[in-house]
């Protein structure tokens, strides 16, 4: 079973984040970078079923620059079996139809029975790169799974709906699920891994070899939301503090109506 | 008249009374040196380790600590009736040595008996009253052990076999003398020499020379019968702390004090990393459990038994014992249990106070790498996600590093990428760096400084976590990734002075960092800082006030440094109502160990404990020197509703409240 995995390594989001110069983007000083939270449990899905499925070959896939090369190896120690670093100084500049663009144009003669990423990314947070490769590459794809079981080449993934209702969903490989939260755990790789991880294979591959689209859209402008009316602080006795309360209730929500 | 006796008296010295005593003997050796040898064979499963160097020092330690008893001696009761009974023994011992060089060598050979006249008088004395003493300490320890019943104290059948023969061969060896001394002695000058015996004598006053005679050759066998038991049975009962103990004082750790073993990492042939089965341990590992004479000193101290956690520092040195002897293949970490594994704080009140010399925590700490680097394991999720903020952000809190050195901004203070020309570097730590109430200690300190004229530069964002509680919670792969960074910095900058307001920072890099080429000079602040006020340079405005003291267990147990707190806190004029558990004795805050990174849900709350402790004293503040234990105080207080009237505080804070403006 030939398994993708795709990740992006984005900025901690503990960081102190500044906008950049052009306005567009955050600005890349000063920050921590680590893998995508939904990519993690995509990760550590994949391994789990390439675990399951005796000779399967899982590849992991990272668009960016140099350094994204730490955060894949985070991947292959977690237990990848290769690497492919699509180089680009610019994929933050990329618009989601691009990246996933890329990432099917890699895909589309590799044969990946599977083909697993996060629901979205903590920094853009489109979440619309998985199904759009899904779609280039003319297979289903199921979002934000919180669940996920492969038996006879059938895949059953729950997915999480409004109100915390879950949704079973069957298809059968090919095919692309998207990692929410909760879908797992994700492994802490041990150290013989870490060291083998080090000898795995990492292609790199340029990005112009790949992307054959253009931008379907654009970012004009990022910035901080404009800070509107803090908390409110009320003191006094507990009868007033309660009746200061109720006015405000009346006053400026429905709660009460 | 000649002052002596006939030795074999009664019995003869006969063959029929030498070859059944020589050979009885020779086959109880026999037997000992037999199972010596499967046990010996048991602690070579376990991977070298050098402890035959400085064989001076080592006899020194082992002189002091078998012959004086010293670290026995450290509880004073039972610890004076075992050095007492030991001291008995070991003179009836001699005694018995003395007699077998004299019958069988000296006199047999070359007609020389030295056993007479004044000698033969102190002789006789020093046995009978070392018998005397023998007994009345057994009979003291048998009360405490089946009568008084301290709690923990483990009642095998080994213990009940050791007290009964002991006993026996103690008052079968009086019977003797007195059947002896009844027949041969009474009236002459020379009975008083053996009053125990003389008692024992009178009391058999009213027997006949002939069943006195019949009386001792009985009593004579079953003495040495008893005895040849004892011989033979040491290296199967706890009778082999002997020489089990004896030894582990010359095999001790010889320092520095708790440093844990390097692991390397590198090593491409090293299939596996830390201890999961007894081979994975040091010969030493295995061998210390049969130097644990259960005296339970450890247990009674550890934080985490204290507080109904399921790990005894005793009982897990027993079951590694326990697994090298009789089931090597088992997997030590279910043999020891992984939540014991996890519960120890490394505060190193066990080791301080064993005294067998044997090393629990260097074990613990081996488990649990194991379980770290080769499973991916950890006490909870908390701790995972901990290391992995450590990894991103080079702190365990999940901060963002960019930050770390904001608390400094406006303290006119440098980083020193914008100026390395300091007297000293700061080396702040996460809690200082980060953590609100701790930013207070890393300020104060500085405005000390600065009071002092000293010159302070920090590493700002660029210092990373020392690593430590990665290390101690087992992550040696993240300690050393993190240590490396560190000290590449740091000697980049040229500095040649480390100071440090946390004791685990301290350690790490006075002590384990010099496994990685690491010689700069690295102080805590109490020294630091008590030199300055010794001097002259830091003036303080004494100011009274009363307050409890806690020694943390990395300023105090590891490192030995006891004084300099007190000192600064009798110069800014406080008066120190000490807890009950202080020095080396001091109970640990809970946070040690990497516990800092996790949570605490097993048994009741050590912190709370502790705060309950300084509570105790009446003082309405506790002062410490150790950001861990003043983040656990802080806590611990709300836990034991002390809120009101106690006030945890640092060191630093009292200082920098009374600087001479």
């Amino acid at each position: 079973m030939k398994i993708l995995v795709c990740i992006k390594q984005v900025p901690d989001m503990e960081s102190k984040f500044k906008i950049n110069a052009e306005g567009t983007w955050y600005d890349g000083i000063d920050l921590a970078w680590r893998m995508n939270e939904y990519d993690e449990y995509a990760v550590e899905q994949a391994v789990q079923l390439k675990e399951q499925v005796a000779g399967s070959d899982l590849t992991v896939l990272c668009i960016g620059r140099q350094q994204v090369q730490e955060t894949m190896k985070k991947a292959l120690a977690i237990g990848c079996d290769r690497g492919v670093h699509v180089a680009d100084e610019n994929s933050h500049q990329k618009d989601p139809f691009e990246i996933a663009s890329v990432i099917a144009e890699f895909a589309s003669d590799k044969g990946f029975d599977l083909i697993f990423t996060g629901m979205q990314s903590q920094d853009r947070g489109s979440a619309q790169v998985g199904v759009l490769i899904a779609e280039m590459l003319g297979m289903p794809s199921i979002s934000t799974i919180v669940d996920f079981a492969f038996a006879d080449g059938q895949i059953s993934a729950k997915r999480e709906l409004e109100g915390g209702i879950k949704a079973l969903v069957k298809t059968t490989a090919p095919a692309l699920v998207t990692c929410q939260l909760g879908l797992n755990t994700p492994r802490y790789p041990t150290l013989p891994n870490i060291m083998k991880a080090k000898k795995k294979e990492l292609l790199s591959v340029e990005v112009a070899d790949l992307l054959k689209v253009e931008a379907k859209q654009e970012t004009a402008k990022i910035y901080f939301p404009e800070k509107k009316g803090g908390g409110l602080v009320l003191e006094g006795e507990v009868a007033d503090l309660a009746d200061q309360l109720i006015q405000i209730l009346k006053d400026k929500t429905a709660v009460l109506a | 008249m000649e002052f002596t006796r006939e030795i074999y008296w009664n019995v003869g010295h006969g063959a029929s009374t030498l070859v059944p005593m020589y050979l009885f003997t020779f086959l109880a050796v026999a037997l000992l040196i037999n199972e010596a040898r499967r046990r010996i064979t048991a602690y070579r499963q376990g991977k070298p380790l050098d402890r035959t160097d400085q064989l001076p020092v080592r006899l020194v330690m082992m002189v002091k600590n078998v012959l004086l008893q010293r670290k026995v001696l450290s509880v004073r009761g039972p610890g004076l009736a075992h050095s007492m009974f030991f001291l008995g023994f070991f003179l009836l011992f001699i005694g018995t040595c003395l007699i077998v060089l004299q019958a069988d060598f000296t006199d047999l050979f070359f007609g020389v008996k030295f056993l007479k006249g004044t000698f033969y008088l102190l002789f006789s004395v020093i046995l009978d009253l070392a018998g005397l003493v023998a007994i009345i300490m057994l009979a003291g320890l048998l009360v405490r052990r089946y009568i008084v019943r301290p709690e923990g104290l483990d009642c095998k059948i080994d213990d009940l076999f050791m007290h009964g023969l002991l006993f026996a061969i103690l008052i079968s060896g009086f019977v003797i003398e007195g059947a002896r001394m009844a027949v041969t002695e009474m009236g002459t000058p020379l009975a008083i020499w053996s009053p125990v015996g003389l008692a024992f004598a009178k009391s058999m006053s009213g027997m006949t020379a002939e069943s006195l005679r019949s009386l001792h050759g009985v009593t004579w066998w079953l003495h040495f019968a008893l005895v040849a038991c004892f011989i033979g049975s040491i290296p199967f009962t706890k009778f082999r702390h002997i020489f089990t103990t004896s030894a582990n004082y010359l095999f001790a750790d010889l320092g520095p004090k708790g440093k844990l073993a390097t692991l390397d990492l590198e090593d491409e042939d090293a299939e596996s990393f830390g201890a999961a089965s007894v081979q994975d341990l040091s010969w030493k590992d295995l061998f210390d459990g049969d130097a644990c004479t259960s005296c339970k000193r450890c247990q009674d101290r550890c934080p985490a038994h204290n507080t109904d956690k399921p790990l005894s520092p005793m009982k897990l040195v027993q079951q590694i014992s326990e697994a090298a002897q009789h089931n090597p293949e088992m997997n030590l970490i279910e043999a020891c249990d992984k939540d014991a594994i996890w519960s120890c704080t490394t505060c190193f009140a066990c080791q301080e106070i064993c005294p067998a010399a044997v090393e629990h925590v260097g074990k613990i700490v081996d488990m649990r790498r194991n379980l770290v680097l080769m499973e991916g394991d950890f006490p909870g999720e908390e701790v995972m996600a901990a290391m992995e903020q450590a990894e991103v952000n080079g702190n365990p809190l999940g901060i963002g590093y960019a930050s770390r050195g904001d608390w400094a901004q406006e303290l006119g203070i440098k980083t020193l990428a914008a100026d390395p020309e300091v007297d000293i570097l700061y080396f702040v730590g996460c809690y200082a760096s980060f953590d609100a109430r701790n930013i207070k200690i890393a300020k104060a300190f500085v405005q000390l400084c600065q009071a002092a004229g000293i010159k302070v530069g920090i590493l700002g964002k660029e210092e990373k976590c020392c690593g430590e509680p990665m290390r101690k919670m087992g992550n040696e792969y993240l300690y050393q990734t993190l240590a490396r960074e560190n000290i590449e910095l740091i000697k980049g900058y040229g500095i040649k002075k480390v100071v440090t307001s946390c004791p685990h920072c301290f350690n790490t890099l006075a002590k384990d960092y010099r496994d990685f080429d690491f010689d700069v000079e690295v102080e805590s602040y109490t020294v630091f800082l008590e030199r300055l006020v010794a001097g002259g340079q830091l003036k303080l405005k004494a100011e009274s006030f009363d307050c409890t003291y806690h020694d943390s267990c990395y300023l105090g147990r590891h490192n030995n440094l006891y004084e300099a707190p007190r000192n600064l806190i009798q110069a800014a004029g406080g008066t120190i109502t000490e807890m009950e558990k202080n020095y080396s004795e001091a109970f640990c805050c809970s946070a040690g160990g990497g516990r800092i990174m996790a949570e605490e849900n097993l048994g009741s709350r050590i912190n709370v404990k502790r705060v309950m402790m300084a509570g105790e004293t009446g003082a309405p503040s506790l002062l410490s020197n150790c950001p861990f234990c003043l983040t656990m105080f802080e806590d611990g207080v709300k836990g034991a509703e002390l809120e009101e009237s106690l006030k945890p505080l640092d060191i630093a804070e009292i200082l920098v409240d009374r600087l001479e403006s």
